[in-house]
Formats: structure tokens, C-alpha cells, sequence
């Protein structure tokens, strides 16, 4: 089938904002959306710039703006998004400074993940061997413990467009897969992070982040649940 | 490779996908203004109750047309407004995420009975004053 991909091109020595730029690609109904920014990159335009690395969905890399939603490239397969003789178009994702033409300064995201303190926290003493977990207890956050930080979600909510200091659904979502974890003893820090001005309460359940997540989680959900929870333990 | 990060990219309100759950937000919000908007204007309305001539006669203009479909879109904002924001109460407080589509649409359901039935008498009021 014929596509045209229109990227957002932006390169930070000549250029003085973004511009797009249209491509002829011929391609197969079934290569995802990466193949069509490899094809460019390799035959047409070898400056075309965007991460990735598995290629697989797991690591995360190449979340993007595809056709005016956060996915990841390697994720979606083109006969999902255009008609043959179509468009396909690609952006950084949204909200956050660009380095160069897709990809995205992620320090303030990492920062964000950061302040919900993303570890084990327990006073209990280490184990012989791992620490144990039902699971019962482990179902309980087993749909948190999917994301792989690709930035989707918190790049696609109106809430961080409009404050970029907002927590955002991947780090809130990371603090509810602690504070609901059986083996973890610091909920009532990180509550204290998320139940703030930047935090939980900004979350007006817009749900842009469930659409976006390439993992399929149910984040607003999750978000829900520790809100509840910030109600009943802080207030 | 040159390393200045820019903040370029366009606002992304105006170029991202709407979706249910966005759009239902919107609506929300656009609704949330307008009620505001009138309360104040209703507000002001009543300061001629002081006077019954000026009452009266702002009564009789109530009455008009224009009015009638202001009523009318109010209704609708605020059954909108009331019927969404239960929606948002039943997602963060009872946990019914998982059905927020199906909940924006049975909402929805409820919301177009509630609209025809409180909405008849401005419909109504309106065609007569059409056909006289």
C-alpha cells in the first residue's frame, strides 16, 4: 500500500521552531509504524532522529504522537492507522521540550518518577531468600507493574499539558504499585508526594491516559484507588 | 550533535485525538463556565426585585424567545453538568473506571429523557410563540 508520512521535523542547529515534512513510502499493511520511520531513516533521509531500541514493546523508547495519539511505533501496525493511499503522521510527544525532530527531553518526567521515591521501602530485615508475596497480594498490582515507562500517559493528560510540574499518571500510577504493595512500609510518604498541588487531585479522570497506554493498563483506575486511599488515611 | 533543548512544540490541546473521556472533560468544563456565567446574570436579575415595575418588566422580557432557548440550552448544561459530574463521583469514589464509557453513554441516555421531558415546556412556549 502507498502512505504518506508526514513527520515533525525540528533540528535544533537550523531551525528556529518545528516544520513537517511529507514522504512517499510504500509499505505492507502489517510493518508497524517503526518500520515506516526506519524506511525514511535508512532510505530516504538518513538525519530523520527517534529512539528506539527493542523494537518489541518493552523497553519503552519510541512512544510518540502517531496520527494525533501517544503509541508506541513498534506497537502499532500501520493497517490499524491508515487506508491504503493514507496518511500517517508523527510527532514528539506532546508537552515536553524536543531535542531534535522525534525525540524528547525525558528529565522531568524521570524527575517526576523520581520524587514518588520508585523503590522498596521496608524496615523488615532482608530475607534469606526473596521477600514473599500471595497472589492475592500481588494481584492487587499486578496491572501497575506492567508499565514500562514509555511516557505516553503522562505526555497525552491535559493536566500536564497545562502544568508541567504535574506528577502525571506514570509516576502516580508507580506510587500506587508501592503503597499497595504487601512488602512495602513508606505508603504514608509517597501519600504525602501525590496528595498535593501537583499531585492526585489534578487528575480530573480524563482518561487520555488509558487510551494512550501500550500496555493496556487502566490507569485512571489505579489513580482512583489511591485517591481513595489518600482520603481515608490522610484526612 | 548539538544538545539545546527547546520547548517548541506546538499547544498540544489542539492537536490531540478526542476521545470520549476528553471530550466528556471538555463538555464539563465549557458547561461549568457557562453556569457560572449565568448565575451572575441571574444574580444581577434579581436586584429589581426591589422595584415591582422593573421587576415586571424584566419578567415580560423573560418571557421572549431569545429566553426560551436560553432556557432551554441552561437545562441542558445543567443536567450536562450534574449528570458527568455524578459520573466523575462514581469513577474516583466508587471505582467504576472500567466502565467509563458505558457510564457516559447510559448517562447520556438519561440526560436526552431528562432534556425532552423538562424541555417541552420552553419547546412548547417557543412554538406558540411562533404560530401566534
Amino acid at each position: 500500500m502507498q502512505l504518506t508520512v508526514k513527520i515533525q521535523r525540528f533540528d535544533p542547529e537550523k531551525d528556529s521552531a518545528p516544520h513537517w515534512e511529507s514522504y512517499q513510502v510504500e509499505a505492507d499493511p502489517m510493518d508497524r509504524a517503526l518500520d515506516l520511520l526506519h524506511y525514511i531513516k535508512w532510505h530516504v533521509d538518513g538525519s530523520l532522529t527517534f529512539r528506539k531500541s527493542c523494537a518489541h514493546g518493552i523497553c519503552g523508547s519510541d512512544a510518540m504522537q502517531i496520527n494525533g495519539e501517544n503509541k508506541l511505533a513498534c506497537s502499532v501496525l500501520v493497517q490499524g492507522l491508515a487506508k491504503d493511499g493514507g496518511t500517517i503522521s508523527f510527532a514528539p510527544l506532546p508537552a515536553a521540550p524536543v531535542i531534535k525532530d522525534l525525540v524528547i527531553d525525558q528529565e522531568r518526567f524521570f524527575d517526576k518518577y523520581r520524587a514518588v521515591m520508585p523503590w522498596l521501602i521496608t524496615d523488615d530485615p532482608a530475607p534469606e531468600k526473596e521477600r514473599l508475596q500471595s497472589p492475592e497480594q500481588h494481584a492487587v498490582i499486578e496491572e501497575a507493574t506492567k508499565c514500562i515507562l514509555c511516557g505516553a500517559c503522562t505526555h497525552a493528560c491535559p493536566s500536564t499539558w497545562a502544568d508541567p510540574d504535574y506528577l502525571g499518571p506514570a509516576a502516580m500510577l508507580k506510587a500506587y504499585r508501592y503503597v499497595f504493595d504487601s512488602r512495602d512500609s513508606e505508603a504514608e510518604e509517597r501519600l504525602k508526594v501525590v496528595d498535593s498541588k501537583d499531585g492526585l487531585w489534578k487528575c480530573y479522570t480524563i482518561f487520555n491516559c488509558v487510551q494512550s497506554c501500550p500496555k493496556g493498563i487502566d490507569v485512571t483506575r489505579w489513580l482512583s484507588a489511591l485517591k481513595r486511599k489518600a482520603v481515608t488515611t490522610r484526612y | 550533535m548539538a544538545t539545546t533543548v527547546q520547548d517548541v512544540s506546538p499547544k498540544p490541546v489542539l492537536r490531540y485525538r478526542i476521545r470520549t473521556g476528553m471530550f466528556a472533560w471538555m463538555l464539563h468544563r465549557l458547561t461549568g463556565l457557562a453556569l457560572v456565567g449565568y448565575l451572575i446574570v441571574h444574580v444581577w436579575g434579581l436586584k429589581a426585585m426591589t422595584d415591582p415595575d422593573a421587576y415586571n418588566y424584566l419578567i415580560t422580557k423573560y418571557h421572549g424567545p431569545l429566553f426560551k432557548i436560553g432556557e432551554f440550552l441552561l437545562l441542558g448544561a445543567v443536567i450536562y453538568h450534574a449528570l458527568n459530574g455524578l459520573r466523575i463521583v462514581l469513577i474516583d469514589f466508587v471505582g467504576w473506571s472500567p466502565n467509563q464509557k458505558k457510564l457516559f453513554w447510559t448517562l447520556g441516555a438519561v440526560a436526552a429523557v431528562l432534556f425532552a421531558v423538562g424541555g417541552y415546556p420552553s419547546i412548547a412556549a417557543l412554538l406558540d410563540y411562533l404560530g401566534s
